[in-house]
């Protein structure tokens, strides 16, 4: 049979995101894929060189537009461990709060491209709805509805306004009581099941070697966790529990992906219970003069879609000598996807990368 | 741990500079021909996950630092033992006059993007690695983008002030 080169995306139905791939076909088969990132480079980490140490927080949100709270988080922690600035009690349980609503939101919207891949249109509406209402508790929190701004070096810009707690707890009860809903129509849906068993199948080993994390490395069995094996903000505080499945296909991803959300709002319920009062932040120095020691550090969280890491290295000025930040999509989408394209069929393309859970505008930067 | 890593370290290689500036980081330098050697070490006494691969320009030294992050996953698929929060920073430093290294993809498959990358920001060319093709950039540069004497405001100026700005009709 003849050999014959396509390309996928960036404009197709199957592609979520400014990101394409070239395949080498052979009939249905795939002999070769070739990942492109590139459609998004804005050159953050060279323009971080250009502004102080402040300026640069409405610039790294915007590197992940699904979800741009731990990137701002991961920035604050880099410069707080340059600068050795305290946090207090209060503002590592605000800010483990935000982070989990977060993870919810964006794990809401990476069920939406999944489902409305696939098809389920329905579940896909569901999603995107529960999303808008986490969103609605940002914008009352931090003004912004994507792009928030809120985490801040040595704290968070404000405290949760009066009656947010329970406004918290209403929104999370009405999107918990739709998880029989989610399941009935998606999880436990024959149809899916069908369509994502044994999809992209991945064996531990193999997701060790490609630099794998997050639900990837998790749905191998491995309970290798960020919040777990190297606790920041308030995680080691409450009692969690790291869900993991054993498959490593296509499945087993979104099977953790549920399982994340659901263990994530019983966690915010407990952040909720256990919040002692205080300040929520700590004084800077006059940001327009503030002037980070010399040095560089390494910080990391766990984003939702994996490890989020950041090399920063200070020379002792008012910018930032050099960034570099480690996205979890970026092993993902280039190595793994890669790789498990080979001898996949050309349906399944979208699956094995949505269900990788690669977000194109993290792996440019 | 991080006592009998150290001399471990030590006793292995010769010219190394080693540092603990904190209980969950050693920072180790390394002369760039030993570099593939420790990576090999490292990653044999379970350091087996390359978190990152980074580059700094110290223009003024003339000189790009290679940084390479390694931390490891876990042993048994639920124990969290310290070892895990352990982070390890091995630097080396390479002339910045026709910058050269040697491919780490042999060793951590996952440096390959990474590798891609650096070649085609700051021009460090990666010898033995099977595809330097840019990765993120369309344009070419003369001075590759991530340098510290490329001046970002002046490329802009330059580059996009020639496009002329579109005139509207007036009807």
């Amino acid at each position: 049979m003849r050999e014959l080169e396509l390309y996928f995306g960036p404009q197709h139905l199957g592609m979520v995101g400014n990101f394409s791939i070239t395949l080498k076909v052979e009939g249905d088969r795939i002999l070769e894929a070739q990942a492109n990132p590139g459609y998004l480079h804005r050159g953050f980490e060279k323009l971080m060189e250009y502004r102080t140490w402040i300026q640069n927080f409405p610039l790294v949100c915007r590197i992940n537009v699904v979800e741009p709270d731990h990137i701002e988080m991961i920035y604050a922690m880099a410069v707080e461990k340059l600068a050795q600035i305290e946090v207090p009690e209060r503002a590592h349980f605000v800010r483990s709060i935000y982070l989990e609503l977060a993870r919810v939101g964006s794990h809401l919207f990476g069920l939406w491209a999944y489902a409305n891949m696939l098809g389920f249109d329905t579940v896909a509406q569901w999603a995107m709805y529960h999303r808008d209402l986490i969103l609605d508790l940002f914008e009352e929190l931090t003004g912004g509805r994507v792009y928030h701004i809120y985490i801040w070096p040595g704290g968070v810009r404000r405290d949760f306004p009066p009656g947010f707690k329970d406004k918290i707890v209403n929104t999370l009860h009405s999107i918990g009581g739709c998880v029989p809903d989610y399941d009935s129509t998606f999880f436990n849906n024959r149809l899916f099941y069908e369509r994502a068993n044994g999809i992209g199948q991945l064996t531990r080993e193999q997701a060790k070697q490609w630099g794998a994390t997050g639900q990837t490395l998790r749905a191998t069995g491995m309970k290798f966790d960020i919040r777990k094996v190297e606790p920041y903000a308030a995680y080691d505080k409450v009692d969690w529990d790291v869900p993991v499945r054993e498959d490593g296909d296509a499945y087993s991803r979104v099977w953790v992906i549920r399982d994340e959300m659901i263990e994530s709002v019983h966690m915010i319920f407990k952040l909720l219970d256990d919040m002692p009062e205080g300040p929520v932040y700590n004084r800077i120095p006059n940001p327009f003069k503030w002037k980070v020691p010399k040095g560089d550090a390494y910080v990391r969280c766990e984003s939702s879609r994996g490890e989020l890491g950041l090399y920063m290295v200070s020379n002792g000025e008012d910018k930032p000598y050099r960034v570099h930040f480690r996205t979890p999509s970026y092993p993902n989408g280039l190595i793994t996807l890669e790789k498990l394209l080979e001898n996949a069929s050309i349906a399944d393309v979208g699956n094995i990368m949505i269900s990788l859970y690669v977000v194109a505008p993290e792996i440019d930067r | 741990m991080n006592k009998s890593l150290k001399e471990k370290l030590e006793s292995t290689f010769k010219g190394l500079r080693i540092a603990v500036p904190e209980e969950s980081r050693i920072a180790v330098s390394a002369e760039s021909d030993n570099v593939l050697a420790i990576l090999r070490f490292l990653k044999d006494a379970g350091f087996n996950h390359l978190a990152l691969l980074s580059a700094v320009d110290w223009i003024e030294d003339n000189v790009f630092e290679l940084c390479f992050i390694l931390t490891s996953y876990m042993q048994n698929d639920d124990e969290v033992t310290g070892r895990q929060s352990l982070h390890i920073i091995l630097k080396t430093k390479i002339p910045r006059k026709e910058p050269q290294f040697k491919t780490a993809t042999g060793i951590f498959p996952n440096a390959e993007p990474y590798e891609r990358e650096i070649h085609e920001l700051f021009g460090i060319k990666f010898e033995g690695h099977k595809r330097l093709i840019p990765l993120l950039l369309e344009r070419n540069y003369e001075i590759p983008p991530f340098r510290k004497d490329f001046d970002t405001r002046k490329y802009v100026k330059e580059v996009f002030d020639k496009i002329p700005s579109v005139e509207i009709e007036e009807k």
